[in-house]
């Protein structure tokens, strides 16, 4: 299995291969022989290449905290489909489509607006909930395809941000 | 000897207690919150009893239910550890009017030197050295032109105050308006009086204070000092005993004064004179605390003197067995104050539950803690964990081998300051004895993890999600099993059983 961790900006991946009686973790394409053992629920003893370490390892859900030393690192567990999200998320043209059917409550951007990643660019109401659509990418809004109070179906484009 | 001792208290302090009253043979009781249930002082305790909910003000500080259990139980002597009722004037006449013995000074001595203002007066009295500054309490007014008289840096301080609240420094005239109305308001807010005094700033000062131990027959004794310089937000996270700094005149003269304060309030039991000293070894009284000091254990330490077991001897109307010339400091003793608290967000607490606990130990390894795997860490008290205690025969060998204990300690669920406990170690300026109170703010570097390899974090935390995964198919087996079975059974027209 491969797992794709990050702390603070870095993202590493680390993927554990496990052969008759031996542990390998590769890690960033390096390939480290590992022997541990579990030594409590949140505790693993282990050994690389002959240096024991004793490391704690609290999960909760997607975030993970890792006592090492006396020193805790939140170290957090990106999925496969969080990554695909994240590598759209660097440059291009983004379509801002609507989830499911809804209705257009207000739209924040104006065309030529400057957004950044996360920024709200639409609201949008649905089961008597509004939602604020965000921008994935920093850029610019290039096109504003509907108008506030319209009825969109789920998959029409509202608004279009492009990078470039 | 009391057959039978309240220990007002709770955590750590609670735990030395009860200990140290079983080995003299007497019955412990222990008081406890809604939150402390399941604390260690409840379940070492011979006996406990619940006196309230979690907020202070509902159990450990309410005098009436602590003196109620005290008479229920019949236990003859309460002893109030620190912190809540130990500098209460009130409750140690209460105390008194209910003859029950309180462990600790005469109601009058904490009178005396519970106000900063009418403790400075009898150090002046005792020609004790002062840090120039005001005569008292004063008006706004007074305030900026003694500031102006004494010169800036000055400290703006709460006359009740204690622990760091109500304290405000001051290096540049401008700010002085605004410093003295956050101080005043901080006052109120903590202590419920407003009044402040103000004082030279001693330049780099180091905290050294004076171990008093006094019995109820005029025998008064030193134990030496302890240097408790490595502070932040002004509470003490480091400590050691005996200081690096002080020459063996300053520490005669500093005892010699130290005993002379206690003397004046006719002191009994373990009280503590507080110096400020600058790095020529000039030092100036601050205050007395009148009860056991956290880190009282460096003292026992160095002196293999029981102070808490003395305690209980004196206010049991024992006859200290020493003469001053019969103490001796052996070695060196080192206390780190584990916390809760995470050093990277300005020391903020971190409660939480505790999943895994396991403490150092091996040869001059003590560790003075309360917690345990299962333990909860509430937000309703202070969030210190434990004080882990060295002791060696030098300064080098005692910060050593507090590094190496350090690193053996394990805390899981809640942020702690294990790790920067240990560059402080590691720190060379440290190391070399060059302390003062502002060491911490001095290295924001020491707050966060260095360079560190991070490979044998990824490595854990790889196996930990594998493990949940293996963990969630096992489950999903294990159901899917039933089913089976149970759709066989169906099928079959037959019954699981």
């Amino acid at each position: 299995m491969t797992y794709t961790f990050k702390i603070k900006d870095k993202v590493f991946s680390v993927e554990i291969e496990k052969e008759k009686d031996q542990t390998v973790v590769k890690i960033n394409e390096k390939d480290i022989p590992v022997e541990f053992e579990k030594i409590d629920d949140n505790l693993y003893s282990i050994i690389l290449d002959g240096k024991s370490l004793t490391i704690g390892v609290l999960k909760d859900g997607k975030n993970l905290q890792v006592f090492m030393d006396g020193d805790l690192f939140e170290i957090q567990a990106i999925s496969e489909r969080d990554q695909r999200k994240s590598s759209q998320v660097l440059s291009g043209v983004q379509e801002i489509k609507s989830p499911m059917p809804s209705r257009v409550v207000k739209i924040l951007k104006e065309v030529g607006d400057e957004v950044v990643a996360d920024e709200g660019v639409v609201v949008v109401e649905a089961m008597k909930m509004e939602s604020e659509l965000k921008s994935p990418i920093d850029g610019r809004v290039t096109n504003v395809e509907v108008n506030e109070g319209d009825a969109v179906e789920a998959g029409t484009t509202l608004l279009i941000v492009s990078s470039e | 000897m009391f057959n039978k001792i309240l220990i007002a208290n709770r955590g750590e302090i609670a735990v030395r207690i009860i200990r140290a009253c079983k080995e003299l043979g007497a019955t412990t009781v222990a008081v406890y919150s809604d939150a402390d249930r399941r604390s260690l002082h409840v379940t070492l305790a011979d006996e406990a009893y619940h006196i309230g909910g979690s907020a202070p003000s509902e159990s450990y500080l309410a005098i009436d239910k602590i003196i109620d259990v005290a008479k229920k139980s019949g236990a003859q002597a309460i002893h109030p550890g620190f912190g809540f009722l130990s500098e209460n004037e009130e409750f140690a006449k209460r105390c008194e009017k209910e003859k029950i013995v309180f462990i600790g000074p005469s109601a009058e001595a904490i009178r005396l030197m519970g106000d900063k203002i009418t403790a400075r007066k009898i150090a002046q009295k005792e020609k004790v050295p002062l840090v120039p500054g005001s005569d008292g309490a004063v008006t706004d007014v007074e305030a900026s032109v003694i500031a102006e008289k004494i010169g800036y840096p000055v400290m703006i301080k709460a006359s009740a105050g204690g622990g760091g609240k109500g304290m405000r420094l001051v290096r540049d005239k401008n700010d002085f308006e605004s410093a003295l109305r956050m101080a005043r308001s901080e006052a109120r807010s903590s202590f419920g009086d407003d009044s402040v005094f103000v004082e030279q700033f001693v330049e780099q000062p180091r905290h050294v204070e004076i171990q008093i131990m006094a019995d109820r027959h005029g025998n008064t004794l030193h134990l030496f000092e302890r240097e408790c310089s490595i502070q932040r937000r002004h509470q003490k996270v480091i400590e050691e005993a005996p200081s690096s700094a002080i020459s063996e005149k300053t520490r005669k003269k500093m005892g010699e004064v130290a005993v002379r304060i206690a003397k004046a309030v006719k002191y009994s039991g373990a009280g503590t004179v507080e110096f400020i000293m600058d790095q020529k070894e000039n030092f100036y009284f601050l205050e007395m605390n009148t009860r056991v000091q956290v880190e009282h254990p460096v003292t026992e330490m160095i002196t293999g003197f029981d102070i808490v077991k003395w305690m209980v001897r004196i206010a049991n109307g024992e006859k200290l067995p020493y003469k001053q010339k019969d103490l001796s400091i052996n070695g060196w003793a080192v206390e780190c104050r584990v916390y809760a608290e995470d050093p990277e967000t300005n020391f903020m607490p971190s409660p939480g539950h505790l999943k895994y606990v396991k403490a150092p130990s091996g040869p001059g390894i003590r560790d003075d803690s309360s917690i345990y795997s299962g333990y909860e860490v509430t937000s309703y008290y202070d969030p210190m964990l434990s004080k882990l205690v060295v002791w060696a025969e030098s300064r080098e060998a005692a910060i050593d081998k507090m590094a190496s204990a350090l690193r053996e300690y394990i805390v899981l669920g809640v942020k702690t300051n294990i790790g920067f406990l240990i560059r402080v170690m590691n720190n060379e300026e440290f190391r070399q004895g060059k302390l003062d109170t502002g060491f911490i703010e001095r290295h924001p570097e020491l707050l966060i993890p260095g360079e560190v390899d991070i490979e044998p974090a990824l490595i854990a935390a790889a196996l930990a999600v594998e493990d949940g995964e293996e963990t969630i198919e096992s489950d999903k087996g294990f159901q899917s099993n039933w089913k089976l079975l149970g759709r066989k059974a169906g099928l079959s027209g037959g019954s699981l059983i």
